[in-house]
């Protein structure tokens, strides 16, 4: 079951990868399609710890270079494929069997979904209808590989976090920063595609997620949130003369920080609470 | 601020030898202890004569970009060679770091150190299988100082 999990975290990753180089009603499909193999994944985890198996966030490389839509779209159901056939050896057979329904289905759209050409990785770094300085392209270019990579590692941190806990208070935020490093992944992924520098977020080391002391997690990363939000407004001055549209964008995710300060904060004292009253 | 090029894209996007060896022959460890940054390096060794080569190398990275790009260029470079051409390199590497920026010079040596670490530690387990595993950590630090 563990290489199940590892194959539907894959699985997950690439469909979004291929709603990132997709356009119109077909990325709208993707990324639902992408949310429902998250949704998977996190149901096999839960099943690997019901069942005390030892399971990890590790996976292979994902080779998503294509020309056009319908190659990785192949790639995809090939993968589904594969994954259809060993899901049958998970013991909960609702479980199996609820996972195959989707899949299957995903499969038969993805095997009529429309062909496109795919400007992903053309290295063109530049956003339609927005011209900017070679110093904000560098800029913008940056902080897209840097702040992808890390709101997917932030989706798995607090997966993990919330896999493991059965506080209610705790799980709500836990999820809270799940849909908002989501969002935060989908609108830069969009980005790195449009620019043609897409790329899959490295994977993360163990250490990273299996954490031994969430205070100082979240004491770390207020203070990552709050150079975060440094690195937005500096990213949104260098673009702002040449775009008031992508400086607002900028300006918005400095502000979402506000609010994940706040919702770690609050876990923070929550934790501190607990180990009072425990 | 850095100028980005195509190479630069390619290591951001696509870095060389990311990952971790399941079976390493020896493990070394970069760490930054100012915030916790670290660089762990696997290898794979093989003996031409009595001299151990670099078969293969993967790294991960606990850090930012900057790491990641110096981890694969440095490791793509180590890939293949033999451990004096690889003292080599990492003297090279550390002899550079007084010309760069001092949070670029912190995650080059952290890459670099973690080579030498792999290296010491697979000298050590050729004598002591059980021998664990070597963490060096930098000097440089990676906060730049204030702009006057």
């Amino acid at each position: 079951m563990k290489t199940v999990l590892i194959k539907t975290h894959e699985l997950w990753l690439e469909t979004l990868m291929a709603g990132f180089m997709s356009q119109g009603e077909s990325r709208i499909t993707l990324y639902d399609f992408s949310d429902i193999i998250f949704r998977h994944f996190t149901w096999l985890e839960h099943y690997m710890i019901e069942q005390g198996k030892s399971y990890d966030y590790d996976r292979d490389i994902i080779p998503i270079k294509v020309d056009n839509l319908g190659v990785i779209l192949n790639n995809i159901n090939r993968r589904i494929s594969e994954l259809s056939l060993q899901i049958m050896a998970c013991s909960d057979d609702n479980l199996a069997q609820r996972i195959s329904s989707d899949l299957k289905y995903i499969s038969a759209t993805l095997a009529k979904m429309n062909n496109a050409p795919v400007s992903a990785f053309d290295s063109s770094r530049m956003l339609n209808g927005i011209t900017l300085s070679q110093e904000a392209t560098d800029a913008l270019t940056l902080f897209l590989f840097e702040e992808s990579y890390k709101e997917y590692e932030l989706i798995m941190i607090y997966n993990y976090l919330q896999a493991h806990s059965s506080d209610a208070f705790l799980n709500r935020i836990f999820q809270i920063m799940i849909d908002e490093s989501k969002f935060h992944l989908r609108s830069f992924g969009q980005m790195m595609a449009e620019m043609g520098i897409l790329g899959v977020p490295r994977t993360i080391h163990k250490s990273l997620y299996q954490i031994e002391d969430v205070k100082k997690f979240l004491r770390d990363g207020i203070e990552e949130e709050i150079a975060a939000k440094e690195m937005c407004k500096e990213l949104s001055d260098a673009v702002a003369k040449d775009s008031t549209e992508l400086a607002a964008f900028f300006d918005f995710i400095n502000f979402q920080e506000d609010y994940h300060i706040s919702l770690m904060t609050e876990a923070l004292v929550h934790y501190e609470g607990l180990e009072n009253h425990g | 601020m850095t100028e980005v090029d195509e190479t630069l894209i390619a290591h951001m996007s696509n870095p060389q030898n990311y990952g971790a060896i399941a079976v390493p022959d020896a493990m070394g460890i970069g760490e930054n202890p100012e915030n916790g940054e670290k660089v762990i390096i696997t290898l794979r060794v093989t003996k031409q004569g009595e001299t151990p080569v670099i078969e293969d190398i993967k790294f991960q990275a606990i850090g930012c970009m900057t790491t990641v790009v110096a981890g694969s260029i440095i490791t793509g470079e180590a890939k293949g060679i033999d451990f004096p051409t690889t003292q080599q390199l990492i003297a090279a590497t550390m002899g550079m770091l007084e010309n760069v920026p001092p949070e670029e010079a912190a995650c080059s040596e952290m890459v670099a150190l973690s080579l030498q670490a792999a290296i010491d530690t697979y000298g050590h387990k050729q004598k002591d299988p059980n021998f664990g595993t070597i963490t060096y950590k930098i000097e440089n630090s990676c906060v730049a100082e204030e702009k006057q």
